[in-house]
């Protein structure tokens, strides 16, 4: 049982203000992702949260009980570190017993504990190595295990895949996911990897800055980004950005003037004529089309994966646009293509980057 | 920008003060390639180590070799060939006892004071210094206000000269010293430091310690600033008490730092010498008289002049730091070992 409340919690070093009044409620047993570039203090709130470091302002709250002066220990919370953190001259059996240990508790259950946790990882044939006897993928395990072992109300995980090769991240990424269920435990993972978080995540927190840009769940956050930094970050490859302006709105439907590409109709937003905005186009919604129709552009590149065909290219106003085509086409570098695209999906934000609501009416 | 401007200035200046240096070098470049076109790469590495290998042979080889002939020679005469050969007859004067366990019966009864007073001060002077320089480096790893001042503050005396170091000492603890002046303001009786048996003895490990734990302290911190933080914060989120955290995480990290460090002050403290001198001149009496001291006078001050005995202590001395070193070297490999790894 573990519900994690912050409230207008912000953090300053001397002058300088890494975090701007989070507010954040996480729910029993959910895995929230923190993810953003890195420096936007993901690493900063998560300690805040074990209670390695005390927010300037702000209160933290584990089921409704203000913890913010509580220390570290007394949260119960499990942390798994970047580095993993493991005592280097313990063995690994020495390394999950020592917080047990230090909370007196019988022999016995501490053997127990341990041996399940081993069970659990894999990790009983290396119960007396040292850590600098595993290998990366092994230490991992182990300091998940040092987590589990302390059987605690929710788990802090600090980018724990960032030291793993590629291959070993998305199979120890499904492990976590596995383990999350098992363990119905509340989680907080913090990745800069926006991949990770959309497989991962119950729900993503987006942070850049020291500010929380969006919650939700990852579907949200990539069918509704709630602005162009966040419509930018999440999403495979990167969205498309293209500057347009208003034309005007009748019957339910807005116009909206390309810069050099024609026109086209969206559904009604809540924006006047004149209106400079970004209109924002996943690289999967265009299409490629023939004849004089569509978006044109001339294709710089062309990264043919079999499956399908990546296509980069610069249209008249200088934007680059990039299309993700399913399939094999025969397009080369060089010649003029046109797109066309999709307008139920697409993202209009206003000048200061925030999403254009539909017009009410 | 303006630091931008400034790593581009450092640039210009740093490029300046090479160019001479650069230009030099390629002076050296052509006949040096030439060398090691005809010469191979074993000639080169032979060209390159000669500087230092002479050195050490002309200051260290050399005089080692001749302390070893003077230790199998006797009689007054400084120069060798006027000396005599009389095999190991020093090293048997040396160990010429009526009893093994009362050194008052051998022949060269100073010779064993000299022994004796240094395995105390090395016992004495080597867990103080161990044990201050650990503390030290504790404190000055903490986040404490003005830290860097503090680390010099501490550094600062392996800066001194020994023969000042000891100077500094006398002024302070001699009878009419700074200390007794402070005592007597403060209304208590004056000691005469120097003079008593066992305040000069003390003031001797005191003033040892003093000189040199800053640069202990400097290995011990160094090895402190190692222990990754996280390790810290994992023993914290564990729940950990300082004492365990010391015990169980800091001391056993430190424990190549700390090797280290024993094995240095070790040697140190077997060839205690110059600022000892300077404080106490090996008084009172024979109370603060250490090998070096020992091996000093006799070899060169007038009284007692016996070069060939000089040696033979000498040798014997060296053969207790050959075996110190070896162990040192061993500690360092094996650290490297498991660095490595
Ligand atoms: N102890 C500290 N003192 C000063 N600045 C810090 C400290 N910890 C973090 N910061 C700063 O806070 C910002 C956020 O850091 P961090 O939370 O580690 O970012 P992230 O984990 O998202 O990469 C960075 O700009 C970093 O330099
Ligand atoms: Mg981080």
């Amino acid at each position: 049982m573990s519900r994690i409340t912050l409230t207008g919690v912000s953090r300053s070093f001397g002058q300088v203000q890494v975090l701007h009044d989070i507010d954040l409620d996480i729910r029993d047993g959910e895995l929230v992702v923190f993810v953003g570039p890195s420096g936007c203090g993901k690493s900063t709130l998560l300690r805040l949260i074990a209670g390695l470091d005390r927010p300037t302002k702000g209160t933290i709250a584990i089921n409704d009980e203000d913890v913010t002066r509580v220390a570290a220990a007394d949260r119960g919370l499990a942390m798994v570190f970047q580095s993993y953190a493991l005592y280097p001259h313990m063995s690994v059996r020495q390394n999950l017993a020592f917080g047990l240990e230090n909370a007196r508790m019988p022999r016995a259950e501490i053997d127990q504990r341990i041996a399940e946790a081993a069970r659990m990882l894999e990790i009983a044939p290396y119960l007396d190595r040292r850590p600098g006897q595993l290998s990366g993928g092994q230490r991992q395990r182990v300091a998940i295990g040092r987590a589990i072992v302390r059987n605690p109300t929710a788990f802090l995980l600090d980018e724990p895949l960032s030291n793993l090769d590629a291959e070993l991240r998305i199979s120890t990424r499904a492990e976590l996911a596995a383990l999350h269920e098992r363990l119905s435990a509340t989680m907080i993972y913090v990745t800069h990897d926006q991949t990770e978080a959309m497989t991962l995540a119950d729900r993503i927190v987006v942070l850049r800055a020291g500010r929380i840009e969006q919650v939700g769940t990852p579907l949200e956050l990539y069918n509704r980004p709630a602005n162009l930094f966040v419509a930018g970050f999440i999403g495979a490859p990167r969205m498309n950005f293209l500057p347009a302006e208003i034309g005007g709105t009748k019957d339910g439907r807005t116009r909206l003037d390309l810069e050099g590409a024609g026109s086209l109709e969206v559904e009604a937003v809540a924006a006047s004529p004149g209106d400079e905005v970004t209109l924002g186009l996943r690289p999967h919604q265009l299409r490629l089309v023939d004849g004089g129709e569509g978006m044109a552009a001339e294709v710089s590149l062309v990264e043919a994966l079999g499956s399908e065909t990546v296509v980069h290219t610069r249209m008249e106003g200088g934007e680059s646009l990039l299309a993700v085509l399913s399939g094999q086409h025969q397009v080369e570098a060089g010649e003029t293509v046109r797109f066309s695209l999709d307008s139920t999906d697409l993202h209009l934000f206003d000048s200061d980057g925030v999403r254009l609501q539909p017009a009410a009416n | 920008m303006t630091a931008q401007a400034n790593t581009s200035i450092a640039r210009r200046a740093g490029a300046i003060i090479m160019a001479p240096v650069a230009l030099l070098a390629r002076a050296f470049d052509p006949p040096l390639r030439m060398l090691q076109k005809f010469g191979g790469t074993n000639v080169m590495a032979a060209f390159f180590l000669a500087p230092n290998m002479l050195i050490f042979g002309v200051f260290v080889l050399f005089p080692l070799a001749v302390n070893i002939a003077y230790s199998m020679t006797g009689g007054n005469a400084l120069f060798l060939t006027n000396r005599e050969f009389v095999g190991l007859d020093q090293y048997e004067r040396l160990f010429d006892c009526g009893n093994y366990l009362d050194r008052q019966t051998c022949r060269e009864d100073l010779f064993w004071t000299a022994v004796w007073n240094t395995s105390s001060f090395v016992v004495l002077q080597v867990s103080l210094m161990v044990g201050v320089a650990l503390v030290t480096a504790l404190v000055l790893n903490r986040d404490l206000k003005a830290r860097s001042f503090w680390r010099a503050v501490f550094f600062f005396p392996v800066l001194l000269s020994p023969v000042v170091v000891g100077l500094i000492w006398r002024w302070i603890l001699q009878r009419q010293g700074l200390l007794n002046f402070g005592l007597y303001e403060l209304g208590f009786e004056p000691v005469n430091w120097l003079v008593e048996r066992n305040w000069a003895f003390a003031a001797a490990v005191g003033v040892s310690v003093w000189a040199h734990v800053g640069f202990y302290a400097l290995i011990l911190l160094a090895g402190l600033q190692a222990i990754p933080k996280e390790l810290y914060e994992a023993a914290e989120m564990d729940g950990t008490k300082p004492g365990r955290v010391f015990w169980r995480i800091t001391l056993p990290l430190l424990m190549p730092n700390l090797l280290v460090v024993l094995v240095l002050t070790l040697i140190r403290a077997v060839q205690i010498f110059d600022e000892v001198y300077v404080l106490t001149g090996g008084g009172p009496g024979t109370s603060t008289l250490f090998l070096t001291q020992y091996i000093y006078e006799v070899g060169f001050a007038s009284h007692l002049r016996n070069p060939g005995l000089a040696s033979a202590a000498s040798i014997l001395m060296g053969l207790v730091l050959i075996v110190l070193t070896l162990f040192q070297l061993g500690i360092v490999r094996r650290n490297d070992r498991r660095g490595g790894k």
